[in-house]
């Protein structure tokens, strides 16, 4: 069974990017989010093997996203998107309970072998 | 990856954002002043260049990316001090907004613009300036250093503040996020209860390719002391978290009741980990696990609004589709009255029915294509500070009714006639700050912006509290450039006469600035707003100010025309440029400047014979006509026609080529008979 996957970002054009790396990789999108408040609402509807996380949102950031999604599924596998230069907001959403993280800009294979590897998978 | 695909998105994102970057800026300036509140501005204006620089570097285009991270670094220098934002940092911050909109419009026909050393270094220069201006003492490390295995194992539940920009800033740093639940940082330890505790010794290499190894290296200790407790870390944590991690090794001494192969397994998911390497040390003491974390709900506040973004050129082709069903249905309706009229309810029934589907169609699509007026509104307070800025004058805008709504057609013609009457209002109207002192007016100027809906209209006015305008000069100038006779102009009321500064090459500015010089003249809006179906009102006071108002249709596509026949054809004149119209003998006008005039609204209007401007065969017209009178730049005009034949919505559609260029001709529409009707443009029929 294709794994399923939440994408949170607050840029069409990124979540558009990330969908396209995932979909033509077996992994089923199963749904977007547009900033943290969405976040937290589409995963408790969803419950997806995997959500990546944009970190700097409106209404709710990244990080807080990822606390309250970690707070309700320990399980939660969350993959923070983050730019060069926000090292430490990266370590925040680690602290937070954040899985794994990507860089921007990102190579396809190299997300996928991200998220393969935290999913165990790899 | 084929980024081209994502080309399109990322321009108009990345442009969405760079406005709301310009916004932010020229709020933040003007709450500076004010002394409001600025840091959600400066938090947002912070998102909007981060936005910029991570979409760019996904598109790869390091020049905008490059440019967007120096910006958002100054920014980041306000956002942990908001009172070191200066008018240079503003300055240069707005320089970098629009080299980087610049840059996207060139991005957007394919180009890769590097970014401009020099603004580059301004950044930088602004950000180290600014730093520097710092006069709070250095801010103490805000916890004591703690033992590097205490950060390690406990720093993971805290959720407190890491340390932001090691340079030493000193600044007040944002709030601490909320305390997280103390048990999320242990999940995964599957309450490790008094089992033996194992000593694991770890080396872990981070792979070269990492481009944040500091972070990566931070995320292996963090899972491993999910598995247990790090005792010891080299570098420690917070070394970790200052981005050190020296020849990419770390060194973890955990104390754990997990098997040494869940360890491999948790650290098997981490990716970019050159090499590891583990082994077991002696056993020292029973540790007691945490209790796996209570699943608690929060209240959310706010729900943020649900919207889909569609192409406008799809836009544009729903309201053709529906002006093309608009059409259909009439046509049908038409052919319906030559049924016999025992057939005749059933068919018109079903074309009822047809056409309030059609109708309530339209109407969908029209709202769909509203948008608010905000869209154009939102730059003007950018400009109005530039154009302050140059002209030496202190401006303030306030825009009301930014939320009203109009055809997105119109929007998007509105924009220059906008920013041109904002132009001359600060450049010609609002006086330098010791003239308004002496006039007894505050220092800074004020041009408002109102904007409400009127039944089927928008009206729109600009308004500024300047010296206002003086029509007897308009009305010499006039005169001076031969466009009307001294009678004329004396003949002319205020708002007529203030309106003479349409004309081209009539203006009341005593000298020409380069503000003013850009081509975009009064006669360019006045032409603007009229070929949107609006209409433009001038008011002033000497000493007062003055009051431009822009009447428009909440729609181009549908306009009401007056159908006129002229030998065989029917020709559509548009309702807003029609003033009235008389019933004349046209042997009996007056022909004793040249060509025949109609007395018309106590003026002398030239009449036109529409027939022969068209260039129709003129057939022996009958001596009595109606004429037509309509509004052309230069004053009325009559067009003398064989009858009016009444009053229509239109569907207009667009002339394509050759026939665009037949000069009179603006647009055709489609009768219900299935006739086209030509809607003429009645400037260029008299002007060619």
């Amino acid at each position: 069974m294709p794994k399923r996957v939440l994408i949170v970002d607050d840029a069409i054009f990124m979540r558009n990017m990330i969908k396209d790396i995932f979909s033509g990789s077996g992994f089923e999108v199963v749904g977007e989010a547009a900033n943290g408040l969405e976040a937290v609402e589409k995963y408790r509807e969803l419950k997806p093997d995997l959500t990546t996380m944009d970190i700097v949102m409106p209404f709710k950031s990244g990080i807080e996203a990822t606390r309250e999604i970690v707070k309700q599924d320990a399980r939660a596998v969350v993959v923070m998107c983050s730019a060069l230069g926000q090292e430490s907001l990266v370590m925040e959403a680690i602290e937070a309970g954040a899985s794994d993280f990507i860089v921007k800009p990102f190579k396809s294979e190299d997300v996928l072998s991200v998220v393969k590897k935290v999913l165990g998978d790899a | 990856m084929d980024l081209q695909k994502y080309l399109s998105l990322f321009v108009a994102e990345a442009g969405e954002h760079l406005a709301g970057y310009g916004r932010d800026l020229v709020q933040l300036e003007q709450a500076a002043r004010d002394g409001g509140a600025v840091q959600g501005t400066i938090d947002s204006l912070f998102r909007h260049a981060h936005s910029v620089k991570g979409m760019a570097a996904s598109m790869q285009l390091e020049g905008i990316g490059a440019l967007a991270h120096k910006a958002e670094d100054l920014v980041d220098v306000f956002r942990k001090d908001p009172a070191r934002l200066d008018g240079e940092a503003v300055d240069v911050l707005l320089a970098a907004g629009d080299a980087l909109q610049a840059m996207v419009e060139a991005a957007a026909s394919g180009a890769k613009p590097p970014a401009d050393p020099a603004l580059v270094a301004r950044l930088v220069e602004a950000a180290r300036r600014s730093r520097e201006r710092c006069v709070q003492p250095a801010q103490p490390a805000k916890e004591p250093a703690r033992a590097a295995a205490d950060g390690a194992a406990e720093g993971a539940a805290t959720g407190r503040e890491p340390a932001k920009g090691a340079g030493g800033s000193g600044a007040a740093a944002a709030p601490a996020p909320p305390e997280p639940d103390p048990g999320t940082a242990r999940r995964g330890a599957e309450a490790p209860q008094a089992r033996t505790l194992r000593r694991v010794q770890l080396d872990v290499e981070i792979a070269a390719s990492c481009p944040i190894p500091a972070v990566r290296a931070f995320l292996v200790v963090k899972k491993l002391a999910a598995l247990g407790t790090v005792a010891r870390s080299v570098p420690s944590v917070e070394e970790l978290r200052a981005g050190r991690v020296p020849g990419k090794k770390l060194q973890v001494l955990l104390e754990t009741s997990e098997p040494l192969r869940s360890v491999e397994r948790a650290l098997g998911q981490i990716s970019d980990l050159a090499g590891v390497a583990l082994g077991e040390a002696a056993p020292e003491r029973p540790a007691a696990g945490p209790a796996p974390a209570a699943a608690a709900r929060e209240a959310r506040s706010a729900e943020p609004a649900r919207t889909v973004r569609v192409k406008t050129e799809l836009l544009d082709t729903f309201l053709d589709a529906v002006g093309e069903l608009i059409l259909a249905t009439a046509r049908i309706r038409e052919v319906g009255r030559s049924l016999p009229a025992a057939q005749r309810p059933l068919l018109d029934e079903g074309v009822d029915r047809l056409g309030a589907i059609v109708k309530d169609l339209h109407d969908k699509v029209m709202a769909v294509r509203m948008t608010p007026l905000a869209l154009v509104t939102e730059q003007l307070p950018r400009a109005a500070r530039d154009i302050a800025r140059k002209v030496n004058k202190q401006v303030e805008v306030e825009i009301h009714g930014a939320e009203i709504e109009i055809d997105r057609a119109i929007l998007e013609e509105l924009s220059d006639p906008l920013l041109h009457v904002l132009r001359n209002a600060i450049d010609h109207g609002v006086e330098a700050p010791h003239l308004r002192l002496l006039a007894g007016k505050p220092a800074t100027g004020r041009v408002t912006l109102q904007a409400r809906r009127e039944r089927d209209r928008v009206i729109v006015e600009i308004s500024d509290d300047g010296k206002g305008m003086d029509a007897t000069r308009l009305r010499a100038a006039a005169v001076a450039r031969g466009a009307l006779t001294e009678e004329q102009a004396a003949a002319l009321s205020e708002r007529e006469a203030l309106l003479l500064c349409c004309l081209p090459g009539v203006s009341t500015a005593e000298a020409v600035t380069d503000l003013s010089g850009r081509g975009v003249g009064m006669d360019a809006v006045k032409r603007a707003i009229e070929g949107l179906g609006g209409t433009l009102e001038i008011e002033s006071a000497r000493g007062a100010g003055s009051r431009f108002t822009f009447r428009l249709p909440l729609t181009v596509a549908v306009q009401p025309v007056l159908l006129v026949r002229v030998g065989e054809e029917v020709l559509g004149l548009p309702i807003a440029k029609v003033h009235g119209a008389a019933q004349v003998e046209l042997s009996r006008l007056d022909r004793s400047r040249g060509g025949p005039v109609l007395p018309y609204g106590g003026d002398l209007v030239p009449v036109h014979d529409l027939t022969r401007l068209l260039g129709f065969a003129a057939a022996p017209a009958k001596d009595e006509r109606a004429v037509v009178v309509a509004e052309a730049d230069a004053g009325r005009i009559g067009l003398a026609v064989d009858a009016l034949l009444g009053q229509q919505d239109a569907v207009l559609k667009a002339l394509g080529s050759p026939l665009e260029d037949v000069p009179g001709l603006s647009a055709v529409t489609v009768l219900g008979n299935g006739r086209p009707v030509f809607i003429l443009d009645v400037q260029r029929l008299v002007a060619a």
